[in-house]
């Protein structure tokens, strides 16, 4: 089967942005519910949502308050922000758009819709009012493509890529969700039993992970044992541990994968290593910048091996 | 009931449905009768499930303005076109007759230069013209046919007689619409299929499959086909995807592909390069090899040229095949078909005057009112006058382009192009329409049943273009019922 590589190249990164949206939208949802149940006075604000995108930079820009409102309109309907909602399900589907040949029809025809969707409702969903509904309707749509994709596409380079572009986003994020964690944990100067709990317990949501949780470690929510359920737990898709195992299965049948393969094993042995519980919060955060890092440099490696290998 | 049907005037122009005495035509009755039953809001909920279904289905097309690119969803509508088969059997037999006659005459002028030697065509008509490619003499393509796909356009007179308007044998395009626009028709008006035996048209991608594995210089149960495509910002992209993706083939751009010292056209895959036997391009001549023609061109492969030349790809349509693409060319394509085929033209084409003739340009002068002015050279309706419908001062510049160049200008005269009930501001209103079947050839030949039907949506509009606010309509052609 052939797979041009400018094609695999934005397959890669139609299924990353449609992975970013889906994630960010889980991700908005959680926190907001978490800030919902927060006594008045908690210090845990908004701008922790900017940070753990990483985008405060951006942010800046053209916002002076980390307000409420200014926040939700830069995660969900801002235009040039890379990591919103919005930004990312345009870039999903001007990806597809140039590689609708290579995907079954309905395929196209979903992902259109959720971008007409979004280009529609972002901006009238930053209040409150609609907001749930919004990221309820993103997630349950790329869901559902993502359920689409997994039952139509034959097991080919396509899917590979594919498969590859989720995975990697997935890991990214799931990382990301640990650090709101553990930053907002550390801007307070001691642990808070009232809510760390709650905290940790929307993490998980956000990654539909508490019965999981729940059901292999028990009802205790702290911070030691979720992080290393969401780091190391075998079974569950949106754990590191998960995701790297699946992109191993899928860089092992391409050819030119060993620069690949070598990265992953350094991820891996590096994840194999890691214990929260001889960890300080504050070494978890830098672990957790890290692992991006070589998240990154993996996203190059698989640039340099199959997109434009010309170009390294 | 909807009213509208009640009060539509033909108006002296040959209509497709309805006969001048007001009733349908035979073959458009049933139809009618179910379209006239559905009540004004009926109608209307249709049109919007199509809108919608455009909308999803993201058929669209780019048209270029000052103000940028813009992507406008297809305009449709939604009563279809019907076309008795026993008529559009001898329309198909023309349009074969005539793709024949192109293709002989392409090869004949890229070789032997026969039809000039004996002075049917004049050779400076010919050989001045941009369009004929000298890199391109003395390259003999398979079966010696160059234009593989040729786009006929189609109009009917007053008196309802079709007649062939002009030949697009470049990259011609519309063929993804004509399928478009039979899927919405079937999810918007599913109950008018009942009753019916309209000639499917869905197979059209397969058969442009076959046509072009024919032409592969290897010898392969399943050559390696691409559509080349100038990239996502092309007008017809969405067309380009269309069609690659109905040939399980690959759609690609010039970066995609390079060629080796060996002459052989590759592709860059994950796989490493892979060899093209193939490539359906919908790129102009001009942009499609750097090293032999436009050197700025972003969207070509160097060395496509070279390729195609040691036999070792095909390339569909052949470069040059412009050259019987062209309004004044077109002039003699009678002639031709009595010169290559010993057989009399089965269609008529509209009579043209020639601006090189003193005679005739004379006539065009003092009659620019009444005739409707071509370039040779342009498609999409661009730079083309309609004299009736035109200003005094449009008269005159036409008249001082035409003496400044005469061989670039071409005229005819105004035809009644025929109508169609159209569905325009919730009533049913005649617009003017043509119609543009596709034939293709290789080692055998085949004719679209039907083709794009494209409808001018404003008021006595004879421009039906979608670049210049055209629609188009979904085109049947029926059998007779059991």
């Amino acid at each position: 089967m052939t797979m041009l590589s400018r094609v695999a190249e934005r397959l890669f990164w139609m299924a990353r942005y449609l992975e970013r949206a889906e994630d960010t939208a889980r991700l908005t949802s959680a926190y907001t519910h978490l800030i919902m149940d927060l006594p008045v006075g908690t210090d845990l604000g908004w701008q922790s949502l900017i940070h753990i995108m990483d985008a405060d930079e951006q942010f800046l820009v053209n916002h002076r308050a980390y307000n409420e409102q200014n926040v939700l309109k830069f995660v969900i309907a801002d235009e040039l922000n890379p990591a919103s909602i919005r930004f990312a399900l345009k870039a999903a589907r001007e990806n597809m758009r140039t590689t609708r040949d290579v995907l079954p029809e309905e395929t196209w025809e979903h992902v259109n819709e959720l971008y007409l969707y979004s280009e529609e409702m972002a901006e009238k969903s930053v209040g409150r009012r609609n907001r749930y509904a919004f990221l309820e309707q993103i997630i349950t749509r790329c869901q559902m493509i993502n359920g689409l994709i997994l039952t139509t596409i034959p097991r080919d380079h396509a899917y590979r890529f594919i498969k590859l572009g989720h995975l990697l986003e997935r890991s990214d994020m799931t990382t990301r969700v640990i650090d709101v964690g553990t930053g907002a944990i550390l801007t307070r100067q001691a642990p808070n039993e009232a809510i760390d709990p709650l905290l940790w317990g929307y993490l998980l949501q956000a990654l539909s992970a508490m019965g999981a949780y729940r059901r292999a470690i028990g009802p205790q929510l702290e911070a030691t044992p979720v992080v290393d359920f969401l780091f190391k737990e075998t079974t569950l898709p949106r754990s590191l541990k998960f995701c790297l195992t699946g992109i191993r299965d899928e860089l092992k049948p391409l050819l030119n994968h060993e620069a690949s393969l070598r990265l992953l094993d350094q991820a891996q042995r590096k994840l194999s290593r890691f214990n929260a519980q001889d960890l300080s919060l504050e070494e978890i955060h830098l672990f957790i910048d890290e692992f991006q890092l070589i998240l990154n440099q993996l996203s190059r490696g698989f640039s340099s091996a199959w997109f434009r290998p010309e170009e390294s | 009931m909807n009213n509208s049907w009640k009060s539509y005037k033909t108006d002296g122009f040959y209509d497709e449905l309805i006969a001048p005495s007001g009733n349908p035509r035979q073959a458009a009755r049933r139809a009618i009768n179910l379209l006239q039953s559905l009540p004004e809001e009926e109608m209307t909920a249709r049109r919007a499930a199509a809108d919608i279904a455009i909308s999803e289905m993201g058929i669209s097309f780019t048209v270029y303005t000052e103000g940028g690119n813009i992507d406008r969803a297809w305009p449709f509508d939604i009563i279809p076109r019907v076309i008795p088969e026993q008529e559009w059997q001898q329309v198909s037999a023309g349009l074969a007759q005539r793709g024949r006659a192109l293709n002989c005459f392409i090869d004949d002028i890229y070789n032997q230069q026969k039809i000039l030697a004996d002075g049917i065509v004049p050779a400076e008509i010919v050989l001045e013209s941009p369009n004929y490619k000298p890199q391109c003499a003395g390259v003999s393509p398979r079966y010696g046919v160059w234009a593989h796909v040729c786009g006929s356009d189609l109009v009917r007179d007053g008196k309802g007689k079709f007649y062939v308007l002009e030949d697009n044998l470049r990259v011609p395009s519309g063929v993804s619409y004509m399928l478009e626009n039979r899927e919405i028709t079937k999810r918007v008006l599913p109950e008018l299929f009942e009753n019916y035996s309209i000639l499917p048209v869905d197979d059209y991608p397969s058969r442009l499959h076959t046509t072009l594995a024919s032409l592969s210089p290897r010898d392969q149960k399943r050559p390696s086909i691409v559509v080349l495509t100038p990239g996502i910002y092309n007008s017809a992209y969405f067309e380009h995807a269309y069609l690659a993706h109905g040939m399980g083939a690959e759609l690609v751009e010039g970066s995609d592909l390079f060629v080796a010292d060996d002459d052989i056209v590759y592709m860059r895959t994950v796989d490493g390069p892979l060899r093209v036997d193939v490539i359906y391009r919908r790129v102009d001549d001009e942009f499609i090899d750097p090293e032999v023609f436009r050197e700025d061109s972003q969207l070509g492969v160097p060395g496509m040229m070279r390729a195609w030349k040691a036999g070792n790809v095909a390339i569909a349509n052949a470069p040059g095949s412009g050259v019987a693409d062209d309004k004044v060319v077109y002039a003699y394509v009678p002639e031709m078909i009595r010169y290559y085929l010993n057989e009399e033209p089965l269609l008529a084409s509209v009579p043209t005057f020639l601006c090189t003739r003193k005679k005739e340009r004379d006539y065009v002068l003092a009659n620019l009112d009444k005739l409707v002015v071509k370039p040779a050279n342009e498609s999409g309706g661009y730079g083309l006058m309609v004299g009736p419908h035109a200003t005094k001062a449009t008269h005159r510049k036409f008249a001082r382009l035409i003496e400044e160049n005469p061989r670039n200008y071409i005229a005819q005269p105004t035809l009644a192009l025929s109508t169609a009930p159209t569905y325009i501001d919730d009533t049913v209103q005649p617009r003017h329409l043509d119609l543009r079947p596709f034939i293709l050839q290789g080692k055998q030949s085949w004719v679209t049943p039907g083709g794009l039907t494209r409808v001018a949506l404003v008021k006595g509009s004879l421009v039906v273009n979608s670049s210049q606010g055209g629609g188009s309509k979904d085109t049947w052609i029926v059998g007779k019922n059991r």
